[in-house]
């Protein structure tokens, strides 16, 4: 009862007609910003899946010995290495990958055929590391040097840390966007806002001279901006998301639309990220329309 | 309850509209303004509504010294003042109902606790029947009757009245002067600026005449 009263209070100010082109501009913002947005999502998984896929693993190499013959060498230093590996200590698994499959692993540098078979290859040893247990490198190193002396250790430490910087900066300039984007957003609300106070310039000196408190007479104003930028958020951050789950789909049935990137396609609960678009953008708005609106009052006697 | 003493007011770099002006309105009272067209009577009651600063000069209202108290004092001021203003000021996207509405809706009082009040003023202005009209769609004489059922519907302490009979017919006006007289009964300070000397003739008053920017001298109408 009392807030069906309440409702039927009309607000002091008309509803607007004309503010089309700021409902435009902030969807086109929350787009923007829910795009940066997965960007952020993308980088933060990527750099998790290449940690998670590298870290487990070790590879040692065992190199062709410089003298003597080949192959005898190779087969007992790698038996050897292989028999290290298996007695380390955090190391669950061991698996020596065949000729064949080193042979492919090198094929598009170097060709297929005689050239090949006759080129002295390195040996690789695959293991894998129990998750969550560290394993001492040193020691490692150290019992290799004796039983396999062509033998070497890479933990790809050196390549991890190059593809974590990188998706840190996509991140990082993915959140640097966003934060762009808030500002451009609030400057357009504190815009809109200035122009709707010289629309309604009347109104607002009414009731200023009525006696309402500034905050009476702005929150008639940032409620209008927290509702338009809120639903424009809205468009724009379902717009994205639309984006997003097609990419997904394309990728789901084969298609890659960018070969060399990380997949686009971003889970339901990544998805529900972008609520935070219109929840943002609305705030954005409001703030902006309330301290604009309360500053603009301060300059009236 | 109102006093000005020396106040002098011009806008901005242009000539002084209000040279030394000074008087004083006893609470209860009842004020005519009058004084020929551009004498300055809107300029001296924007300084009373505090719509404009004086240029020089003291003015205290309901013993509040304007010039020395905080801005944050004003609102509450400006609540216990009812304007009625020359050029009306209604808005236009409101009916007739809200924007009398208005003042009680800006003091906290809810919507069922004013309604029946908000509607009786209106039936006595005479506009009962176009109570949910908008303005744009009301005559000149009816947009200035909303104008002063708005005024006064608060019961303010004090009421400031622009010219509020000039767009109506003797008759009404003279009903709207009772409703004037009526809210000064009950304890409302009153100051009607007005070029209409038949509205001035009428019941127990006091004139302030202006004439150039300058208080001139008048007795009592009927002391
Ligand atoms: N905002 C303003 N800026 C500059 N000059 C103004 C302003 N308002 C009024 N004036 C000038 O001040 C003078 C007095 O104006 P004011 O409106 O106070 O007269 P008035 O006595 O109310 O006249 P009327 O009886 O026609 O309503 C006029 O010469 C007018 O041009
Ligand atoms: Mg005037």
């Amino acid at each position: 009862m009392n807030l069906g009263l309440r409702a039927q209070q009309k607000s002091v100010l008309p509803r607007e007609a004309g503010a089309a082109s700021l409902d435009v501009v902030i969807a086109i913002m929350a787009f923007l910003a829910a795009l940066s947005l997965c960007a952020v999502l993308i980088a933060q998984r990527t750099a998790q899946d290449w940690r998670r896929g590298l870290a487990g693993k070790l590879t040692v190499q065992v190199l062709p010995p410089a003298r003597g013959p080949v192959q005898p060498a190779l087969a007992r230093e790698t038996a050897a290495a292989v028999q290290v590996l298996k007695t380390t200590r955090g190391i669950f698994s061991v698996h020596e990958l065949s000729e064949a499959k080193t042979e492919r692993l090198v094929e598009p540098w170097l060709g297929k055929g005689a050239l090949v078979a006759d080129l002295p290859l390195p040996r690789l040893i695959d293991a894998s590391v129990v998750p969550g247990r560290h394993v001492d490198l040193v020691a490692l190193r150290h019992r290799l040097k004796t039983a396999a002396p062509d033998g070497y250790v890479d933990d790809h430490r050196h390549w991890l840390a190059r593809l974590s910087r990188l998706a840190d900066t996509i991140m990082w300039s993915a959140y640097g966007v966003l934060g762009l984007i808030a500002i451009a957003t609030a400057a357009t609300a504190a815009f809109a806002t200035r122009a709707g106070l010289s629309a309604h310039h009347d109104i607002v000196e009414l009731l200023h001279q009525m006696g309402a408190h500034g905050g009476f007479i702005a929150s008639a104003f940032d409620r209008h901006y927290l509702r338009t930028a809120f639903f424009a958020s809205l468009v724009g951050a379902v717009l994205a998301a639309i984006v997003f789950a097609a990419a997904g789909g394309l990728e789901y049935v084969g298609l890659k639309p960018m070969p060399f990137l990380p997949p686009l396609a971003l889970s339901m609960s990544q998805l529900t990220w972008l609520v935070l678009i219109p929840v943002f953008g609305g705030a954005i708005a409001w703030a902006t329309a309330r301290l604009s609106v309360l500053a603009a009052l301060r300059n009236i006697y | 309850m109102v006093r000005f003493e020396n106040v002098g007011m011009r806008y901005g770099p242009g000539p002084e509209i209000l040279r030394d002006v000074s008087f004083a309105l006893e609470a209860g009272s009842f004020t005519f303004l009058t004084g020929p067209s551009g004498a300055g009577k809107t300029t001296l009651l924007k300084l009373m509504y505090l719509a404009e600063p004086p240029s020089r000069g003291l003015i205290t209202l309901f013993g509040t010294d304007l010039a020395t108290a905080s801005r944050r004092l004003f609102p509450a001021l400006r609540r216990r003042i009812g304007v009625v203003f020359q050029d009306f000021r209604l808005l236009d996207h409101l009916s007739a109902f809200d924007n009398v509405a208005l003042p009680l809706r800006l003091s906290g009082a809810r919507m069922e606790d004013f309604r029946q009040d908000v509607e009786e003023i209106l039936t006595w202005v005479g506009l009962g029947p176009r109570m949910h009209a908008k303005p744009p769609t009301l005559s000149g004489g009816e947009q200035q009757r909303v104008a002063i059922a708005r005024a006064v519907v608060a019961r303010p302490d004090l009421l400031i009245a622009d010219e509020p009979t000039g767009n109506v017919d003797p008759d009404m006006g003279q009903r709207l002067l009772r409703l004037f007289f009526e809210l000064n009964r009950l304890g409302t300070t009153v100051l009607i600026a007005t070029h209409d000397r038949g509205l001035i003739a009428t019941g127990q008053s006091q004139e302030l005449r202006l004439v150039d920017g300058r208080l001139v001298a008048m007795p009592m109408v009927r002391p």
